[in-house]
């Protein structure tokens, strides 16, 4: 009788559960949502043999929103989603610069410049004090794509806002780009950039 | 023909040495003047490079011929015919060319002026080989 009336508990729970999807049974992935901010910035930095520039896009002038994906351990994170700047919207600080800059980047046939997330190295802690996190990203300009590991800096504000400060060296050839060099090549700009850019977030639940 | 020849490619090596030396110094020691060249206006991919550097041959070969059709115009000790030869040419041919090059291009005053100074100074150059090449 004892078994019997375990076997029947057991056929009433097999029947009970045994149609619930086993992910339910196991926890769901993290999933955070960041909306990036309008003022989010992007410059470049670089150099030439006769001076330094900087060419920015103070305003990115639209909302966009990245995935933060966190699996079964820390390291799993995945990044997703991407920010697209248009070319036009760079400002070097002076007009021919800008021109030029617009020229390289073959913005008239590439008008957009992509970047997409894809991972950070770990979960930020998000305090104020400013955290150092790395995270791979794909970075398209002028119609070619490539992969780099950007070093981050992401703190938090007094209004809980997220600030994730960006930085990575890239060369004009990685982009199969020529940098620009006048008169014969006696005035060349570096093929070194320096790419940083300052997303402002605000974190959705 | 061959004194032509001669003395333009003479006046050209001068020239090359002479113009890009002193273009290469000018743009380490006062670099500041250069920034107006990164504007889409000028070539930007190397691709014109060598028609940049045999402007020094096609601008004496040119002047050789010029020299050689009125040389006997221009006066005295070679250097005063050299001087005064740069100036008949940059008078004729830069300055119109500096003027419309200004009206229509997006350029700088100092820009066209130092061009003006740099082809005026190329043909007094040229003008003083000639005169001792090609009396």
């Amino acid at each position: 009788m004892f078994y019997k009336n375990i076997l029947s508990a057991l056929i009433l729970f097999v029947l009970l559960t045994g149609f619930v999807r086993v992910s339910r049974l196991i926890p769901a992935a993290e999933t955070k949502k960041w909306v990036i901010s309008e003022t989010s910035n992007l410059s470049v930095n670089g150099t030439t043999n006769i001076n330094k520039f900087t060419c920015d896009i103070p305003n990115y002038g639209k909302t966009d929103t990245l995935t933060l994906i966190k699996g079964k351990n820390d390291k799993d994170l995945v990044l997703s989603g991407s920010v697209e700047l248009k070319i036009q919207s760079f400002d070097c600080h002076n007009s021919m610069m800008t021109h030029d800059l617009r020229k390289t980047l073959k913005a008239s046939t590439f008008p957009v410049l992509k970047i997409n997330f894809l991972s950070l190295s770990k979960l930020p802690n998000l305090t104020m004090q400013p955290e150092l996190i790395t995270g791979l990203v794909d970075i398209e300009i002028a119609g070619v794509r490539k992969r780099f590991d950007v070093s981050y800096q992401i703190s938090t504000d007094a209004q809980k806002g997220i600030h994730l400060v960006g930085t990575r060296d890239v060369n004009f050839s990685d982009f199969n780009l020529i940098p620009p060099r006048k008169l014969g090549g006696m005035i060349k700009t570096n093929d070194k950039l320096n790419v940083s850019f300052h997303l402002k977030i605000k974190a959705e639940n | 023909m061959k004194k032509i020849f001669v003395s333009g490619l003479i006046a050209g090596c001068i020239l090359f040495v002479l113009s890009y030396g002193s273009l290469f110094l000018a743009v380490k020691f006062f670099p500041s003047l250069f920034t107006e060249y990164f504007n889409p206006l000028f070539n930007s991919d190397g691709s014109r490079d060598v028609l940049f550097y045999m402007h020094a041959f096609i601008f004496s070969f040119a002047l050789s011929w010029f020299w050689d059709r009125f040389k006997s115009l221009f006066k005295g000790v070679f250097i005063l015919r050299g001087i005064e030869f740069g100036l008949v040419y940059s008078f004729i041919a830069l300055l119109p060319v500096m003027w419309i090059s200004f009206s229509a291009l997006d350029i700088t005053v100092a820009m066209v002026a130092s061009w003006f100074a740099y082809g005026l100074a190329q043909a007094i150059i040229a003008g003083m080989v000639f005169a001792k090449i090609n009396p």
